[in-house]
């Protein structure tokens, strides 16, 4: 027993040493200020992890990027801005945030970063007038479609016009999937690591349209009535119909779509620009042949709909951080806008930046979307931004939906226009009590 | 007669050890499952979770090359947080739960008594109570890294070590020590020349139930560690659940696998002590 | 030995040892004490006392005032949720209390009728102990995912799945946990009480009943508290396995997790989006250390009773 203690101990101090060379690095320069970013985004992190290591490697200034689990940022934010080494760089994605973080938010009116801006569409204020937030770049997203794949299978992407071509194309797809050995669409799992695209993304179909009714909202409405919910039920029952999956497989997850959809397994996968480099970098997808349509969900007039645009990725700067690490924040973000190499790696990630000296990227799909507006479309602004407790609201919509995948009922349809519409107004009572 | 009750009895026993057997194998089952599927390819594994890796399903290591760098941070460095948490825990838990345990057993004056009864009460107190508050406590205190944990392990654990100690030192015949005080051993001589050596099978219980606590432990360090730069085993496998794309279940269970096996070889080698340890522990606490 | 040193020779003695111990206080009780003040006792204090304020992070509490004092507490009972989570949790902890006393019973009693092999059982029947929570919950959704998916559904989609689940979870994990404490407890049973039954011509089960399980009565209490008290505080499991899935829709809009478990309900009111409830969330934490709490000193006035007994 003795020596077993003294084995433990020896281990312990041995593991201490070694740790403890690590330990000490973090003091060096702490007068410079530091960076503390706490992304929200999985699927960036990787190149913001490149983007801090070249800051530091160009000015000593230490730049960390956290990245919460998916799903859980706003915990993630709560219990980090608790500590004493509180993120400087923290994600205000919209209206409902910057009410709950206001007076965390730095007022970034006049600042250099701010005055890089070459559009004040992203910006977010809080009530008091303070600019509690900047976009960092702009997205879009629709249904991407294998073009190559599509025509194959005898059809044109100007044959899509509206709900009704696309749903005969697609089942006819579905339907011709063994002799093309590729079906319609690519699964759609209902996991942390993707329920977002529906939960979030395809959410917007109903309710871009019921605000646009109303006038746009401006502001996160106590209530919506779901009256596009059918249309959002379309699109949905589209998507998990005519795939090589079971609905009732989607719940759990492990699904793959975008290496589906990288593979050639389906001509649908509904996504965001963001997608651009792995298709065709990983991929090896054709760029020429990658098209993004609009959400066609059988809305009269929807043959002028154009591509969903609009952030969640807004910049705000701690203004509970010390001074120092407020200034180092700031530079870093000038830095970041400004740079050629620095933009140029935002934009592959990102897509468009919109600051003045940015890179323009070749994200083909930006560009579609352009297309989409200069056309005379209407551009799908990204209304699910108003979403009271998010998370909270998106969880009930997912469960619901996992339901009514296992069994596709009107009875079960009906939670899913609960979880919407009762969901909506509950989680708006609980976040303005 | 006799004979022939014994036949029955016999023939009865064996039917058991048949049952049990096949109960034992269902035991093993999940883990063996786990192994199988470390070897499949990801898709596989939730349509094809209870065949063999062969053929087109098999993966070979590439799910546990994976498995090293998912998400971002090397399972290595989850792993040697976890070895270094626990093991700095248990030591500094012992060392200083005995020294208490004995003292509070000894002198035995009203604040000893005030002492043992907040460890009492500490004991079924539940981490909810405590969490949102200890974590900004740690976190003002730099309690919040692998080699500083142990002190928070130690306060929120204390309880339960304290109070086998203490029981354990009461069945102790005093003389030994006092014999010793009176040849002129001071206290802390006393009590690493003497009592440590009495204390061993205590220790030994302590520590196999602080070992299984702080290893498996999830939510403590989630809330406590500095969570930009440390990770443990617990939390690293709950991260992958929720983030990084796709879910790759091949590699969680390549890892969950690699988690494992330290903890069975563990098992293996020191069984003996720890089911006693179990025991004491569980007639004590 | 005890006979020569009592009386006045003992006392001297006493004075021997204590007055030279009080002496390194400091170094005996010293570092357990900061440790247990830094990790336990202020924290513990700070967190009731911020169950009667507003708060979002620790650094921004307000008192609520003592017209509105018992607010958070309001609130707690006003969420539905937590209600649920509360009668969930009974339901699910008297389920898995039954099934694994009896079961580990069982077990232990089969393995100490001298069979064939029952120190390898032991060994493989204790082994899921040793993994964690989390690692069990993950195990265990891939082995009911892989079942249920061939039956079109997903542990995720059912609640009596969820629950069932949990259950056979917890039954791997901690059978062999009790069937080590009764083992030891049936071990402790006096061999010549079984030897007069069996004299007196008693049948194996009268034997059972009449000797053995009075017996082992310290033993079966031992683990009903444990598994009682296991039960109550669940979490990684419960967070791995289901995470509280599926949501149950109410028809005024809320939202019930159904198979959310206490301690993880708390935890979701804590860290959820909802800063706002923070303060009802450090007052459901107050009330759940009250409930197990409770349960806990039961359990010690039980023990404590059995020892004065002997």
């Amino acid at each position: 027993m003795k020596k077993l203690l003294v084995v433990l101990l020896i281990a312990v101090l041995a593991l201490t040493t070694v740790f403890a060379g690590g330990g000490s690095e973090k003091s060096s320069s702490s007068a410079k200020g530091s960076v503390y970013w706490l992304n929200f985004k999985p699927e960036s992190d990787e190149t913001l992890q490149k983007l801090a290591a070249l800051y530091t490697e160009k000015t000593g200034v230490p730049v960390k990027v956290v990245t919460a689990a998916s799903g859980t940022y706003n915990e993630t934010l709560t219990a980090e801005m608790d500590k004493s080494s509180a993120p400087t760089l923290f994600v205000v994605g919209n209206k409902a945030a910057a009410d709950t973080w206001g007076d965390y938010c730095y007022d970034l009116t006049g600042t250099s970063v701010a005055n890089e801006l070459n559009t004040d569409a992203y910006n977010i204020y809080t009530a008091d007038g303070k600019l509690a937030s900047i976009g960092y770049c702009y997205e879009c997203f629709g249904i991407i479609v294998n073009e190559e794949l599509l025509e194959k299978a005898g059809y044109k992407i100007s044959d899509i016009k509206d709900f009704a071509s696309l749903k005969a194309i697609a089942e006819d797809i579905h339907k011709r999937q063994y002799d093309l050995e590729f079906d319609a669409f690519t699964s759609s799992g209902m996991d942390g690591s993707s329920s977002w695209r529906f939960s979030g993304h395809l959410a917007n179909a109903a309710l871009y349209y019921e605000s646009r009714d109303a006038g746009f909202w401006g502001a996160t409405p106590a209530e919506i009535k779901g009256t596009y919910l059918k249309n959002f039920k379309n699109l949905w029952d589209l998507y998990i119909n005519n795939s090589g999956y079971d609905p009732v497989s989607l719940a759990t997850g492990g699904f793959d779509a975008e290496a589906e959809f990288g593979r050639k397994e389906a001509v649908f996968y509904q996504n965001g620009n963001w997608e651009y480099d792995a298709l065709v970098n990983k991929y090896g997808l054709d760029p020429a042949k990658l098209k993004m349509i609009p959400f066609y969900c059988g809305v009269a007039g929807e043959e002028k709909a154009g591509l969903n645009c609009g952030t969640e990725n807004c910049w705000a700067v701690n203004a509970k951080a010390s001074d120092a690490d407020i200034q180092a924040t700031l530079d870093f973000m000038y830095w970041m806008v400004t740079d050629p190499e620095a933009t140029a790696l935002l934009a592959s990630t990102f897509g468009s930046i919109p600051y003045k000296k940015a890179a323009v990227p070749e994200n083909v799909f930006l560009a579609q979307a352009n297309e989409y507006a200069n056309k005379g479309c209407y551009t799908m602004t990204w209304e699910f931004n108003y979403t009271p407790n998010v998370d909270n609201w998106r969880a009930g919509v997912v469960s619901a939906m996992n339901q009514y995948d296992a069994a596709r009922t009107d009875a079960n349809w009906a939670l899913v226009e609960n979880a919407f519409v009762q969901g909506w107004a509950t989680q708006y009572k609980l976040a303005n009590i | 007669m006799a004979q022939n009750l014994n036949s029955k009895e016999n023939k009865a026993k064996l039917i058991l050890t048949i049952f049990f057997a096949l109960l034992a194998l269902i035991w093993v089952y999940p883990v063996l499952l786990v192994l199988i599927n470390s070897f499949k390819v990801n898709t596989y594994v939730k349509t094809n979770t209870f065949s063999f890796p062969v053929g087109e399903m098999f993966a070979g290591f590439q799910n546990f090359l994976k498995g090293m760098t998912f998400g971002n941070y090397p399972f290595i460095k989850s792993a040697l947080y976890s070895f270094l948490i626990t093991i700095g825990s248990t030591v500094l838990i012992l060392l200083c739960t005995a020294m208490t345990g004995w003292y509070i057993a000894r002198v035995d004056d009203k604040f000893c008594r005030l002492i043992y009864l907040i460890c009492v009460f500490s004991m079924v107190v539940p981490f909810q109570m405590v969490m949102f508050t200890l974590s900004k406590t740690a976190d003002v205190l730099k309690l919040n890294t692998p080699w500083t944990i142990p002190v928070i392990y130690l306060g929120f654990g204390a309880g339960l070590a304290i109070f086998m100690f203490v029981g354990f030192v009461k069945g102790v015949p005093k003389e030994i020590e006092e014999a010793a005080a009176i040849d002129g051993c001071g206290p802390v001589r006393t009590f690493f020349s003497i009592v440590l050596p009495i204390l061993k099978p205590t220790l030994i219980s302590v520590g196999i139930l602080e070992i299984m606590w702080i290893w498996n432990d999830y939510l403590l360090p989630y809330l406590v560690l500095d969570r930009t730069k440390f990770m443990t085993i617990p939390i690293h496998i709950q991260y992958l659940k929720g983030s990084y794309g796709t879910v790759d279940l091949g590699a969680t269970m390549a890892l969950i696998l690699m988690s494992i096996i330290p903890v069975i070889i563990f098992y293996l080698s020191c069984q003996k002590y720890i089911i006693k340890g179990v025991a004491a522990g569980a007639v004590k606490g | 030995m005890s006979k020569h040193s009592s009386g006045a020779k003992r006392l001297k003695n006493e004075s021997i040892m204590k007055k030279p111990m009080k002496r390194w206080s400091p170094l005996f009780i010293g570092p357990t004490l900061v440790a247990f003040v830094i990790g336990f006792i202020w924290p513990f204090i700070r967190g009731f006392g911020l169950s009667f304020t507003k708060f979002r992070t620790t650094s921004d509490a307000k008192f609520l005032g003592f017209g509105h004092l018992f607010d958070n507490y309001v609130n707690a009972f006003k969420d539905p949720s937590f209600l649920h989570a509360f009668w969930y949790t009974a339901l699910f902890t008297i389920v898995s209390v039954i099934l694994i006393n009896v079961l580990a019973f069982a077990v232990a009693y089969a393995l100490t009728q001298k069979i064939k092999g029952s120190n390898l059982f032991r060994t493989v029947f204790f082994m899921p102990n040793l993994i964690g929570g989390i690692v069990l919950g993950y195990i265990w959704s891939m082995i009911f995912d892989g079942v249920l998916s061939h039956m079109n559904t997903s542990i995720l989609l059912e609640t009596k799945y969820g629950f069932w689940g949990l259950i056979v979870l917890l039954c791997w994990q901690q059978i062999g946990y009790m069937m080590i404490i009764y083992i030891a407890g049936l071990q402790a049973v006096p061999e010549d009480m079984l030897e007069a039954a069996r004299i007196d011509g008693a049948t194996k089960w009268q034997t059972l009943t009449k000797v053995t399980i009075p017996n082992v009565m310290p033993s079966i209490t031992i683990c009903t508290f444990l598994t009682l008290s296991n039960g109550f505080k669940l979490f990684d499991q419960n967070l791995a396995l289901t995470g509280g899935q599926p949501f149950n829709f109410k028809a005024d809009g809320s939202v019930v997790k159904t198979t959310e478990m206490l301690a993880l309900n708390i935890y979701n009111t804590f860290y959820g989006q909802n800063t706002s409830a923070r303060g009802t969330a450090q007052a459901k934490a107050v009330l759940f250390f009250i409930l197990v709490a409770a349960l806990g000193l039961i359990q010690l006035s039980y023990t404590r009773k059995r020892e004065v007994e002997q």
